[in-house]
């Protein structure tokens, strides 16, 4: 095998779980918008972002194993950061009177409005990881649901800087389909790299025994804080891309109801896999749609059939007990996109014995 | 960090067994050939336990013990169940902070150090129950080490290769290791915490519930450490003909306390060790 060939197969063989999950995304586009519906293009984009949350979600608590409920805090951060820089100056000098000059006085376009949104998500989970960090199990979780709160009593109370119970208003709502498409593909690339890199090694090793990995010279705090600080980031831009499709903002829309809606997406998923974060999205997606239409009624064969109202809450929530009773990993079950390309290291490692089988749970060997 | 020992080790990894110098014999070197011949980059410092007392809530586990392990020699500790073997490993890797007393290597004061700056200074352990990452492949779980220790990944995965190909399990390099069979586990435990090799090496019981021939096998590699990565080794074990054949110097703990050292066939002959462990019979 040439050079340049071992290198084009190590190069598809490390892409392909982050190529084949884009293409996923990218079918899901271009299939919704031949179809043409009229909330469609709406609900595609509101998915796609949701795509970027629950990714974000998944670098800390896929990698690390402590499940965070505080993540939509940096969502919301991230939003109002992007509103902040993306406002009419007018409206702002008019409402906003405590921002600094260079947010009050300029209007920022989107690309650089996310950036600022992912820099402060990321500031602010590194803040503070510092503390949640000491913490481990549930007790960290209970933190990062603190933390939740915390932030959405400031934001909705800081009447000078967020407009408090009052909406922002006037962010340009340029955020379509193609552009959350983009910004899903960027947070699929960044979380994959992030999960083969050796901080994603580490941390894994963590999440599977603490007690062994500190014995292996992993540095678990400081692992832990440099996930959540990425992590924080990746949410962070996702509100401020939330925002630039939203185009106006409330505390409330960062709250309860995304928080449990994005963690059921992850857990359903797959909690262990990026393939497991995005296939969740996808699948609670489609069946909130699919019951929100039923709900509406639809006619087969002409008889007409609706749903009573509350099905869709129902129905999710019966879905998901089952999906946990008989897939208690997730639909994924920690697996990515299964690769038709053979794993690293393919000719010394492949030349042994086919290990047997136990528990048929071993990674099946591609020859 | 990344570069620290990295020429070294190397040079060390690839480094045989068979280049002692001609005329010796004895399959384990004494102390200080192993150590000059592959370790000289690393100045010949011992790992020492002095006076440590570790108490439960008052309950004494372990009393005023010394125990000294030097590179190149493997150093059994041995004594009934409920001796404190276990706790003065986790005394002397970081994983239990002791009551009393210091743990030193060489002249460094390392008492109440966390279990990570213990490996990477050179301690390295493994666990009666394995402890292997069962959701990692084999390969990963040994990577994990030399990623913790500043490798990069291509470097990790390489040398992580090179400790499975020498314990034999490189083969299950793309296993999961939670479906390895009981004693590749304990092998791939070995390989984990020798990867990047250590200066001190410290084995809870890595043969337990093996046969006498898979016993045997495994002793086997333990005691060509020494010789191979220039470290020191302890431990810990039941089978007391394995114990009298590996080990150099043994040290006997019971109650607590360590009430024998010294070579396999001296430790035999003390009163106290029969009666506490060996029994009158």
């Amino acid at each position: 095998m040439s050079d340049a060939r071992s290198a084009a197969v190590a190069f598809l063989r490390a892409a392909w779980t982050p190529a084949a999950l884009v293409a996923a995304l990218l079918a899901v586009v271009v299939v919704a918008s031949a179809l043409g519906a009229e909330g469609g293009q709406v609900a595609i984009t509101e998915m796609l972002i949701r795509v970027v949350v629950v990714i974000g979600i998944y670098v800390f608590a896929g990698n690390s194993g402590i499940l965070s409920f505080g993540h939509i805090g940096f969502m919301c951060i991230g939003a109002y950061a992007a509103g902040w820089a993306a406002c009419d100056p007018e409206w702002k000098g008019l409402m906003l009177t405590g921002l600094p000059a260079f947010l009050a006085e300029h209007r920022y376009p989107m690309p650089v409005a996310v950036l600022g949104s992912a820099a402060l998500g990321g500031v602010a989970a590194t803040l503070f990881g510092m503390a949640i960090t000491r913490l481990s199990g549930i007790a960290a979780s209970i933190a990062t649901f603190a933390f939740l709160v915390i932030v959405n009593s400031v934001y909705a109370n800081w009447d000078t800087v967020t407009a408090g119970t009052s909406s922002m208003v006037g962010i340009p709502a340029v955020v379509g389909p193609w552009t959350s498409l983009l910004f899903a593909a960027i947070a699929i690339v960044v979380a994959y790299l992030f999960q083969i890199s050796g901080y994603g090694l580490m941390l894994r090793a963590s999440r599977d025994d603490a007690v062994a990995a500190a014995s292996s010279g992993v540095d678990i705090r400081r692992l832990r804080l440099i996930a959540f600080g990425v992590s924080g980031a990746i949410v962070g831009a996702a509100g401020g891309v939330y925002a630039h499709f939203l185009g106006i903002l409330t505390t409330d829309t960062f709250y309860l109801d995304l928080t449990f809606i994005t963690i059921a997406m992850l857990i359903i998923g797959g909690i262990g896999s990026l393939t497991g974060a995005v296939v969740g999205v996808l699948f609670i997606t489609l069946v909130i749609e699919v019951l929100r239409a039923l709900e509406a009624g639809v006619t087969i064969g002409g008889a007409a059939i609706a749903l009573p109202h509350g099905a869709q809450e129902v129905g999710l929530g019966v879905l998901m007990a089952l999906v946990l009773i008989f897939r208690p990993q997730g639909i994924m079950g920690g697996q990515e996109v299964p690769s038709p390309f053979p794993p690293a290291g393919s000719g010394r490692l492949r030349a042994g014995r086919i290990p047997e089988s136990e528990n048929g749970k071993f990674v099946e060997p591609v020859r | 960090m990344m570069g620290r020992r990295t020429e070294a080790s190397v040079a060390l990894r690839h480094s045989d067994t068979d280049d002692r110098p001609p005329g010796v014999a004895n399959p384990l070197p004494s102390p200080m050939s192993a150590t000059l011949t592959h370790a000289s980059d690393c100045s010949a410092t011992d790992l020492a336990a002095a006076g440590i007392s570790v108490r439960f809530q008052g309950l004494a586990a372990i009393s005023e013990v010394d125990l000294t392990v030097r590179r190149g020699e493997v150093l059994g500790l041995i004594g009934p169940n409920g001796a404190g073997k276990t706790t003065l490993v986790n005394c002397l890797t970081g994983h239990q902070r002791p009551s009393e007393g210091r743990i030193l290597l060489g002249q460094m004061d390392i008492t109440g150090w966390s279990p990570q700056k213990f490996r990477r200074a050179g301690v390295a352990r493994t666990f009666q129950s394995g402890r292997l990452f069962k959701d990692m492949t084999v390969l990963e779980n040994v990577e994990t080490t030399a990623v913790g220790l500043g490798r990069s990944r291509r470097a990790a995965a390489r040398e992580a290769m090179d400790a499975l190909d020498w314990l034999g399990v490189a083969d299950s390099a793309e296993r999961l290791a939670g479906v390895l069979p009981y004693t590749d586990e304990r092998r791939v435990a070995i390989a984990r915490a020798l990867v990047v090799p250590p200066e001190y090496l410290l084995l809870d019981e890595p043969a337990a519930g093996m046969s006498d021939s898979e016993c045997d096998e495994l002793l086997g590699f333990v005691n060509e450490i020494p010789g191979r990565y220039g470290c020191g080794v302890l431990l810990i074990e039941h089978n007391m003909r394995v114990v009298m054949n590996s080990c150099s110097r043994i040290v006997v703990l019971d109650g607590g306390r360590r009430i024998a050292e010294g070579t396999p066939e001296a430790v035999q002959k003390e009163p106290g060790v029969i009666s506490a462990y060996l029994g009158e019979g």
